[in-house]
């Protein structure tokens, strides 16, 4: 394998901010030694293992715990009923508050949780799990996001929005349906631009439900005090489990405390709140701190993400320009909203895709089904929409017979043009992505295209995703008197490497090293609040606080060297003021920071906003592959990713985020499915459910950050844990047609799949000629 | 999991012993990695492990016949099998299947006598063997016998052994003179599980095939000769033609089980495919001297 | 089933300390290390296939996950912490961080003992060869370009402080 690597390298005046600084953590990591909840161990800790749902959707009929109880060593065995002694109302979500701690009364999804059980051996409680019987009524099931709009199978007969985040305050569902949200967006006039097309390309396209399988399977641990209670948990949120868990039980939220410390891998399943709500109970129950750790297995019951179809239509001019565009989405969010409805509406709005189309008109809507639940999932609905678009986009071009980067060119929006939803795009480099790959790939020279039954294809895509809108993020900066300096944040080091590059504003903004900067680890008593840890959001809403947080400190510092009588632009080593000052190595200086974008929600009947997002996220890919059409196997020769992540504070950190996504979405490309049986998940295991490995790596391999800037970014820097993962599905999709002339609607792009679709055509072909 | 006996017998005969019982909780324990998977996910949930690496190293010894064959020991490791200079010379397709089978840790600590017992259709291990014409010496309250390797599976994760058996050896004959290939095809990850294992063996004598042998296995309940295929490659010049009416042969007899890997249409596809791509490659790769 | 029967008192050599434990049969040698307080192997997938949990036995590199604890007694069981004992870091353990070659660092002790195993066995491999050898260890960050990267890395740094 060959790796490029660009050749970034402008470091900020300091030399900290665009310097490739090894993880601040990197020692911690390579000897073992880094700390993650699944490791935590603490005093008189009982171990949580629970009983789960056998059927996709039915009423609880009896609970029989009597056996469980039995087993020697089972401390306690919880049900709903003693769930409510502590919590009286014991449902959660950020989105609606419909997720019950335990399943009250009846059950959604298989895998869903029943029964506690409590033992100091964690064996014992598996064992004693095993033990307890559950008789249920089954009740209609509906498994699938087309059929959950019309089904007579309604999997929540009441809705309960939860009103906590602004962007989906108008939440309201639609009563004895499974519809949790519909956003709508109507643009100029759809039908006119239809009515006047020259060219009419209508598509549907489909993705499959996928699990995001962290290594570090999701644990909590939970700790009762006198009247307080301290959760470390592998969470990518720690302030809205803080808040969350502070509503549950009615308490202010400065007694609960929310620890976060190494996360083995994220990828959207650990946020908002997942295992916390029923360890804080449970060790409130028994006032003793509970563990619950779950296995690879039990991870595909409890987030996923979601399915989709996607139904496109676009009209097109004889100019190859497209005039009007509907999109229709239906996303399966299973049997709990979670994160869902966002989902729906912050992707919806940019189902169009990156082009500059005046009618729209889009329907996106979130659907309960009997599935285990779907959530956030590294793009957040981005990759489901732009694998449609780009297919969708491709067919276009090769039906007008125009080269699909021409055509794309053509058709692409340019800086301040209006998005769909009226917001004018700024400082988004999409045609810069799209020209990197199109000249990596030398798009426009002539291209092997293989011989014998191994045909050759290249493919290119490119999509683009708003950053999330309202949210706030804190940031505290605290200079010691010998200079250095610690940063007190709740954003989530997961592995993206925010620790270091938080820093890195830090050092660059107080002119330290990078090195002797130290990042406090979430902890809700000493960090402060900082929305979650999503959707590439870190680098630009955090590190904005970090930024203003350093800058206030650095203004502080320059004030005391003003009072101590030194003229400004004198040099001085902080160490000296404050030893000047307090005539010893003495004192703090606090820089404080807040950040909150300017936003305007979508009007809730037309779907339009002229400022949606503060920044826009860009991210393209182009594929070499080889098809072999005896068997439809796919080999990836080579793959370049590009994105636009405005200037990089790390580009080596970087680079490996750009490529990590897009080998991720790989799997998810390729051959990573959640196969389901009347809802029971018949592959959750790595044994059954393939993720990509070494050999699945294409054999070249290029990173590109494509030259750009975010003017209202930290040193003009954005998100990039998502953007590659965009234009991977649809790049392989278009090389195939590329390759062999079919084309793949439903992912994943199986050689099973390929193979049918070959022989399909020649069936096709031949009795066309016949 | 809890509560069950780890016995380590001191001899093949202990061994035995331990095991002459109708009480399905007692098995054998060998490198662990398939019986520890059962009982992790509670599939299984023993009384009593019969450990069997103190039962002595003659077990774990490879060594070559003067006459071309090989004797493998039971608790030999599939690492051992990999990178054994006897099996590299005798059977070099052996140690080639072993680089992409499941991987070094596994390799390191799974037995050739438990993959074989293990009766799982998916494994690398048994086609190849039963393509080699092998066949396992078995050692029981009985006394011993022999079973060819094609013969040892009687269903889906069911052998032939009885109560008390233990594989203690395989035996290859002869290979001079032999070329052989083993291809597995997945259709998911590229280490996924086998939709496809082709094991072929083929005796060429001027530009002829005088004896194959022919063995699918993972797209099939069990491990299976193909014997139609064969006769059509017997008697016939090892080239193309001969090679397309073997597939052909095959894909009609073999009985394919659709699985998440595939639909059995499908894999009947891979397997005239595969079959193509091993016998060529048997005949490229040259017979064993 | 009496205690007795199963609970055993193993004695092993443990990153070259010897040390004993009373282990129940049915304990796996993540668990047992997890009581020496050693947190580098941990069980992930639970089948052996990620190698989050790789720990090197007699010098032979196994899946902790899928080994009984008892089975270690009288052997020498090495961990990812025995690495930097010196207080230096291995060569692998340094290529990786010089190459980037983790994000979560959930899987690398797994990846870096691997490493050591397949650099032991042979110092100059080729690409294919890493990648055979380390296709049963999962990282689902993907940082397997820059694992490639850092296994070469290290080897030309093993390769060149042996010939000197």
């Amino acid at each position: 394998m060959t790796i490029h690597r660009p050749t970034i390298d402008r470091p900020m005046p300091a030399g900290q901010v665009g310097r490739s600084v090894p993880r601040l953590e990197a020692r911690q990591k390579v000897t073992g030694r880094a700390d993650y909840v699944h490791n935590l161990v603490v005093p008189r800790m009982l171990y949580c293992k629970v009983v789960r749902s056998t059927v996709p959707h039915g009423r609880i009929l009896s609970i029989d715990t009597s056996a469980a109880e039995a087993l020697e060593g089972v401390y306690r065995v919880v049900t709903a009923d003693d769930i409510r002694t502590v919590v009286p109302n014991p449902f959660y979500g950020p989105a609606f508050h419909d997720q019950p701690v335990l399943a009250v009364e009846k059950v959604r999804h298989v895998g869903e949780p029943v029964v506690a059980v409590l033992a100091e051996d964690p064996y014992v409680a598996a064992e004693a799990a095993q033990l307890v019987t559950v008789e249920y009524e089954p009740m209609e099931a509906v498994f699938d996001e087309i059929e959950a709009m019309t089904s007579t199978a309604v999997v929540h007969e009441v809705l309960k929005p939860a009103g906590t985040f602004p962007d989906l305050k108008h939440l309201v569902g639609r009563r004895d349906t499974n519809i949790a949200l519909d956003y709508r967006l109507r643009r100029g006039d759809v039908d006119a631009a239809f009515a006047a097309a020259d060219h009419v390309f209508a598509h549907e396209f489909k993705t499959q439900q996928v699990m995001h399988t962290p290594l570090e399977p999701m644990v909590s641990l939970a700790e009762p005090g006198e009247d307080t209670l301290t959760i470390h948990t592998a969470s990518q949120s720690p302030s809205f489990v803080r808040i969350e868990i502070a509503r549950l039980l009615g308490w202010p939220e400065n007694r609960v405390r929310v620890k976060v410390p190494h996360l083995g891998g994220g990828f959207g399943a650990k946020l908002y709140i997942k295992l916390e709500a029923l360890v804080a109970c449970l060790a409130l129950l028994v006032r003793r701190p509970v563990k619950w750790s779950l296995t690879m297995e039990e991870q595909f019951y409890t987030i996923t993400k979601h399915a989709s179809t996607f139904r496109i239509e676009s009209a097109v001019d004889k100019e190859g320009r497209v005039t009007g565009r509907r999109c229709e989405v239906f996303w399966n969010g299973g049997a709990y909203a979670d994160i869902g409805p966002r989902v729906t509406q912050k992707s919806g709005f940019t189902a169009p895709g990156p082009y500059d189309i005046d009618n729209v008109s889009i329907d996106s809507y979130a659907l309960y089904t009997n599935r285990p639940p779907a959530g956030a999932l590294r793009g957040f609905g981005i990759p489901q929409l732009v694998w449609a678009y780009e297919s969708h986009t491709d067919l276009i071009a090769r039906g007008l017979g125009l080269d699909p980067v021409a055509f794309r060119r053509k058709n692409l929006l340019r800086d301040g043009r209006p998005q769909a939803t009226g917001t004018p795009v700024r400082d988004a480099a999409i045609e810069g992505v799209l020209d990197d790959i199109a000249a990596r790939m030398a798009w426009e020279t002539p291209f092997d295209r293989g011989s014998g039954p191994v045909k050759r294809g290249r493919g290119i895509a490119v999509g683009f995703k708003a950053s999330i809108a309202p949210t706030t993020s804190v940031a505290i900066v605290n200079v010691a008197a010998d200079g250095s300096a610690n940063l007190y944040l709740s954003t989530v080091d997961m592995g993206q490497g925010s620790d270091t590059a938080m820093a890195q504003i830090v050092a660059e903004t107080l002119t330290l090293r990078t090195e002797d900067v130290k990042v406090v680890h979430p902890d809700t008593d000493v960090t402060p609040y900082d929305m979650a840890t999503l959707g590439s959001r870190s680098t630009f809403h955090a590190g904005n606080a970090v930024k203003l947080a350093a800058e206030h400190a650095r203004d502080q510092i320059a004030a005391l060297a003003a009072s101590l009588g030194l003229p400004p632009g004198s040099n001085y080593a902080p160490a000296d003021l404050f030893k000047k000052k307090y005539g010893m190595q003495a004192g703090n200086i606090i820089g404080v920071g807040t950040y909150i974008p300017e936003y305007k929600s979508p009007a809730p009947e037309t779907g339009l906003s002229d400022n949606v997002t503060p920044f826009w996220m860009v991210g393209g890919t182009g594929v070499e592959i080889e098809v072999d059409t005896e068997t439809g196997h796919v080999r990836i020769l080579r793959m370049v990713n590009a994105c636009d992540l405005g200037r990089p504070l790390n580009p080596k950190i970087v680079e490996t985020q750009i490529s990590g996504a897009a080998l991720m979405q790989l799997g998810f490309t390729m051959f990573e499915n959640m196969d389901l049986d009347d809802g029971q998940v018949t592959n959750a295991s790595l044994a059954d459910y393939k993720i990509p490995g070494m050999h699945d790596v294409p054999d070249q391999m290029e990173s590109v950050i494509t030259e750009a800037e975010q003017k209202s970014g930290p040193y003009g820097a954005k998100g990039v844990g998502e953007s590659a993962t965009f234009g991977v599905s649809p790049a392989i999709a278009n090389a195939i047609h590329d390759a062999v002339g079919v084309r793949l609607t439903e992912m994943p792009l199986t050689p099973q799949a390929v193979f049918r679709a070959l022989r399909e055509a020649e069936l096709n072909s031949s009795t066309t000629s016949a | 999991m809890r509560g069950f006996e780890l016995v380590h017998p001191g001899s093949l005969a202990d061994a035995i012993g331990l095991l002459d019982t109708d009480d399905d909780t007692v098995r054998p324990f060998s490198g662990g990695t398939a019986l520890m998977l059962m009982m992790k996910t509670g599939v299984f949930r023993p009384s009593r492990l019969v450990h069997l690496g103190r039962i002595g190293d003659a077990y774990s010894e490879i060594t070559a016949s003067p006459a071309g064959g090989l004797r493998i020991g039971a608790m030999a490791t599939l690492s051992a099998l990999e990178h054994s200079p006897e099996v590299i010379r005798v059977a070099p397709v052996v140690a080639r299947a072993m680089t992409r089978l499941a991987n070094v840790r596994v390799r390191n600590v799974a037995c050739v006598g438990g993959n074989l017992a293990h009766g799982d259709p998916h494994m690398d291990l048994p086609p190849v063997l039963a393509a080699l014409g092998g066949s396992v010496s078995v050692a029981g309250p009985q006394g011993t016998r022999d079973v060819a390797v094609e013969k040892l599976f009687s269903g889906y994760y069911e052998t032939v052994l009885g109560r008390g058996e233990l594989i203690t050896d395989v035996v290859l004959p002869s290979q001079r003179g032999w070329s052989s290939a083993y291809l597995k095809c997945t259709t998911r990850s590229a280490d996924d599980w086998p939709a496809l294992g082709v094991a072929v063996s083929l005796r060429i004598e001027g530009g002829a095939i005088s004896e194959a042998r022919v063995v699918v296995s993972a797209a099939t309940e069990i491990l299976t000769r193909l014997t139609t295929a064969e006769s059509a490659l017997t008697g016939a010049a090892a080239d193309e033609s001969t090679f397309a009416r073997a597939c052909e042969a095959a894909a009609a007899e073999a009985e394919m089980v659709e699985d998440a890997r595939g639909s059995a249409d499908y894999k009947t596809q891979l397997l005239r495919v595969y079959l193509r791509r091993a016998l060529t490659q048997a005949v490229q790769d040259g017979a064993v001297s | 089933m009496d205690a007795s029967e199963t609970v055993k008192k193993i004695r092993f050599t443990l990153n070259g300390r010897p040390v004993s434990a009373t282990v129940e049969s049915h304990v796996d040698l993540v668990d047992l290390l997890r009581r020496f307080d050693l947190g580098g192997a941990r069980e992930s997938c639970g089948q052996g296939l990620c190698g989050c949990c790789t720990v090197v036995v007699d010098g032979v590199a196994m899946s902790g996950c899928l080994t009984l604890a008892q089975l270690v007694d009288g052997k020498r069981v090495d961990t990812i912490e025995g690495l930097d004992q010196t207080g230096a870091l291995s060569p692998v353990q340094q290529a990786f961080i010089d190459e980037g070659a983790f994000q979560c660092g959930f899987c690398t002790p797994g990846f870096v003992l691997m490493t050591h195993q397949l650099l032991e066995r042979n110092p100059d491999p080729s690409e294919p060869e890493i990648r055979d050898y380390l296709a049963g260890n999962l990282c689902r960050c993907a940082a397997y370009p820059e694992i490639i990267r850092a296994v070469k890395s290290a080897a030309s740094r093993m390769r060149a402080s042996a010939a000197a």
